[in-house]
């Protein structure tokens, strides 16, 4: 949790996860709707519950409808690109900022932004200068999805 | 008991003629926790992808011709499709799960249907999935995760004996089975009969387990993606002679399965399930509904 705290804090999100609401399985962490958490009888075998929020890694690896929260709140970070853009981010690329079509609110060196195509959120980074270019870094995308079954 | 000849020679008998060649077209189904499907459409059309409405499926579009590896888009990714062979889109379309079922998905991996129940299911109610193979289990995880899933709880182990402590309304056992040439071009050269038989008593032990399961009134989906008669009709017959269920009748693609097979006559209702030879469109297929009395 401390490490969700952390990553919410830099995305600048109001959203908040009640610790007593959180269900743990190993490293990964879920939240359940009433419905779940009633129908929630058996905990023997249990690998995956309600609502995924993400891992602890050595930063927190959110989860992609965690992401997808966050990019729907008006005030969190982030940065809207095009289809093409969206995709190398999706490869493990870093964004250059001539990418960027769009930043909400203005971009801050060091801060984090959600990477945002569409409506829908591909991963975020944080905004950095790299030689003579700023650069949105990846910290974490989507195509995680094809990484990990690799 | 094995070998091309042998099957082919087995399914003349039961009145069909193949030649061993079929196969199955690529298919995708979007996901409508994410998207529309004239969206869904409408981008992947813009890239280049040719896909054709399948007619008899809520959500589902053949592929027709691709340029890139569709497992492999922004799009995808996203969860705004998933990648599902048409007939294996049926098993749950015919179930229809609904928001206020106890559902349960029990041989979940890799996924593919438990996120089209949650879909049917539009996120709410509850639905178990369980597989009894932990690393097949990240698969599901990962579909649950893409998809937008929130309403499912995930467990390891063996759906035969998994104590869960709740009754279902709605069940779908897409049993482990032996599958079919058309998906598997080595299929000829690796089944036996011998095979056949032991996944056959398999999905009676699964079978067995989904009827204790289920409350009165509930309904039972099984489906396996083989054309064994053993897997199919037969399971079906002993079903009907050892549980109290009743079967409804199914239309759609395929045809009415059989029943007179392999020497045996079986129960009139057996002709209720739908048998799908792969050739028309799909991969081969069964499916048979039960309604626990």
């Amino acid at each position: 949790m401390r490490l969700l705290r952390r990553l919410l804090r830099e995305l600048n999100s109001t959203y908040r996860q009640e610790e007593a609401d959180v269900v743990r399985i190993n490293d990964k962490y879920f939240t359940l709707s009433p419905t779940l958490r009633d129908g929630l009888k058996a905990r023997k075998g249990l690998v995956y519950a309600g609502r995924y929020l993400g891992r602890d890694r050595r930063l927190f690896q959110p989860s992609a409808p965690l992401l997808e929260a966050l990019a729907g709140e008006p005030g969190t970070r982030k940065v809207h690109v095009g289809r093409d853009a969206a995709w190398l981010f999706a490869c493990g690329r870093d964004l250059f900022e001539e990418s960027v079509e769009k930043a909400e609110p203005e971009l801050i060196l060091g801060a984090h932004y959600l990477v945002v195509y569409g409506g829908r959120c591909v991963g975020y980074g944080r905004y950095e200068t790299a030689g003579d270019r700023h650069i949105i870094r990846n910290l974490f995308d989507i195509g995680d999805f094809l990484r990990r079954e690799a | 008991m094995r070998g091309r000849e042998f099957f082919l020679g087995r399914y003349a008998e039961m009145g069909r003629s193949l030649t061993g060649e079929e196969t199955a077209p690529q298919a995708i189904r979007v996901n409508p926790l994410k998207a529309a499907d004239g969206e869904v459409v409408e981008i992947l059309v813009d890239e280049g992808v040719q896909l054709r409405k399948i007619p008899y499926l809520d959500h589902g579009y053949e592929v027709v011709s691709s340029g890139f590896s569709l497992g492999a888009s922004l799009e995808y990714l996203l969860g705004l499709y998933s990648i599902q062979e048409a007939a294996s889109q049926l098993p749950v379309q015919v179930l229809g799960p609904r928001p206020e079922d106890v559902a349960l998905d029990m041989c979940s991996a890799p996924g593919g249907k438990t996120t089209q129940m949650a879909a049917y299911m539009v996120n709410c109610g509850v639905l178990y999935a369980v597989d009894s193979s932990r690393d097949r289990l990240y698969a599901v995880e990962n579909s649950l995760e893409r998809c937008g899933v929130t309403n499912c709880l995930v467990y390891h182990g063996d759906a035969a004996e998994i104590e869960l402590g709740v009754t279902f309304t709605k069940i779908l056992l897409d049993a482990p089975c032996s599958g079919n040439y058309a998906t598997d071009p080595e299929w000829f050269s690796v089944r036996t009969l011998r095979d056949v038989e032991a996944n056959a008593a398999r999905q009676r032990r699964l079978l067995a387990r989904a009827l204790e399961l289920l409350e009165p009134g509930g309904r039972l989906l099984y489906s396996t993606c083989s054309l064994e008669p053993e897997e199919d009709e037969l399971n079906v017959q002993w079903l009907l002679e050892t549980h109290g269920v009743d079967l409804e009748p199914l239309g759609g693609p395929g045809v009415p399965a059989l029943t007179h097979v392999l020497g045996s006559e079986l129960d009139p209702r057996v002709s209720r399930c739908r048998r799908l030879w792969p050739g028309g469109g799909t991969q081969g297929f069964f499916l048979v509904e039960a309604v626990k009395l």
